[in-house]
């Protein structure tokens, strides 16, 4: 048996139209889910218990239960329910990013929470305002922390996004199964998707840590 | 200037601060000296509200700063503050520090703010430090630069919380001359301390505490040579 090229430069438009979608999903996913990891991160370390309560129970949620039950449910469930259609793509920006939003926000829980309080009270005794001193004072400096888990989570996000071919969304791992079933094939269409996905890491690693080295400098 | 009427403070079950009250004038310079655990740092702390006090009173300039309706805030631009661990912050640079304040809350322009924060480290004797990060100040500089940023903000009042206490010991002079400076233009300050040396030159009143109690209070000369109660006695006889 050799491993037959051919069928891999035949694909190639479709995975490179894959590969594309998986980018998208995941910058989108990314995007959004640190928006909403940051609002969530935010309420769970209010002061008031019961207004922390629910950002608290999505967590728990989110974190607790698979991401591929998350996305059947929004997939098949949420997203008829308001749109009365299946849309696949929508479906799987939708899961990926509530689903990293969980993560993000205990990153960012963990990170402001690693601040010496004696920031906050520096900050507060000079007549800056809780927002003001979380504005300039502790975020900044949680930022530079958050970006080691952040960029891991980036990374988890990016390959957990093949997870969307078992609901037909048509990127990288959808189209590598395609060509899987076309041609009885094992090692030729998930070998390339494998490497394909590690490239991806690999700059999306690179980004992150040129990122991390400007702001420790700066 | 400000009068602290019944102060209590507890965390928890733990009564910190049981029924404390005292006054202070304006361009006093009252020195809080005890054991530690005798509550005199969380007195301070509960001055400009840092500790959310349990019961009592204390007004600023005549104004009830424990009022819910009082802006804390407002309170705390009149109200320095001066930590024993700096609290600097450490993402900024030493004029970025000390603009922060008079910036965002006074809202004073960028040029006022770094023309301000120029002399002000003139004054505590760091101007060439101005574009330096805390990080690569010694303790003595950056507790002077902790006090340029808190007088940034043109306080009426100081309060220094053990702010020698966490410095190497020939570097503890530097940071005493500067409030000794503050202390002879006619700021009020509250200083928490275990420099008996400076209460001695410097203050116009001790206080001493124990057990979250006011246990005595009066000119340094008094409480030093002729301490009336035993506990204030027993004290000065440890650290003197």
């Amino acid at each position: 048996m050799s491993f037959r090229w051919d069928i891999i430069v035949e694909y190639a438009p479709f995975l490179l139209k894959g590969t594309l979608l998986t980018i998208g999903l995941s910058v989108s996913s990314i995007l959004i889910g640190t928006f909403l990891g940051l609002l969530i991160g935010l309420g769970k370390i209010m002061q008031n218990k019961a207004l922390a309560f629910p950002f608290y129970c999505y967590v728990t949620v989110f974190r607790g239960t698979p991401l591929l039950v998350q996305i059947f449910l929004i997939h098949f469930g949420i997203v008829p329910l308001f749109t009365g259609e299946t849309n696949a793509v929508a479906a799987g920006v939708i899961a990926l990013s509530l689903n990293a939003a969980a993560y993000i926000a205990e990153i960012f829980r963990a990170g402001i929470q690693s601040i010496d309080k004696g920031q906050m009270e520096g900050s507060r005794s000079l007549g800056l305002t809780h927002t003001q001193t979380m504005i300039h004072v502790v975020l900044p400096q949680a930022f530079k922390r958050m970006i080691p888990p952040l960029g891991n989570e980036f990374i988890v996000l990016l390959k957990d996004s093949s997870l969307l071919c078992v609901i037909a969304a048509p990127e990288l791992m959808y189209w590598g199964k395609a060509m899987g079933s076309q041609y009885f094939k094992v090692w030729e269409p998930y070998l390339a998707c494998a490497f394909i996905y590690l490239f991806l890491t690999l700059i999306l690693s690179f980004v992150l840590n040129r990122l991390e080295r400007r702001l420790k400098t700066g | 200037m400000i009068k602290i009427e019944n102060l209590k403070k507890s965390f928890g079950d733990n009564e910190v601060l049981k029924h404390v009250s005292a006054i202070v004038s304006p361009q006093e310079v009252v020195v809080v000296i005890g054991p530690s655990g005798s509550g005199k740092s969380t007195f301070l702390r509960c001055i400009n509200q840092l500790e959310t006090i349990t019961a009592g009173h204390i007004f600023i300039e005549g104004l009830d700063t424990t009022d819910k309706k009082v802006n804390i805030n407002k309170v705390r631009t009149e109200v320095g503050m001066v930590f024993q661990y700096f609290n600097l912050f450490p993402h900024k640079t030493v004029i970025e520090n000390i603009m922060l304040a008079p910036l965002k809350v006074r809202k004073v322009s960028k040029e006022q703010a770094a023309q301000k924060g120029i002399d002000l480290l003139k004054k505590v004797g760091l101007a060439e430090k101005a574009n330096a990060y805390p990080d690569s100040l010694s303790g003595g500089q950056k507790q002077r630069v902790a006090i340029a940023r808190a007088l940034a903000m043109e306080p009426k009042i100081m309060l220094f919380d053990e702010p020698t206490s966490a410095l190497d010991p020939e570097m503890v002079g530097e940071v005493l001359e500067v409030m000794k400076q503050l202390a002879r233009e006619g700021m009020t300050m509250v200083v928490v301390t275990h420099e008996m040396g400076f209460a001695k030159e410097v203050g116009d009143r001790v206080i001493f505490m124990d057990e979250g109690y006011i246990i005595e209070e009066n000119i340094p000369s008094e409480i030093f040579n002729r301490p009336q109660q035993e506990r204030t006695k027993a004290f000065l006889s440890k650290v003197l």
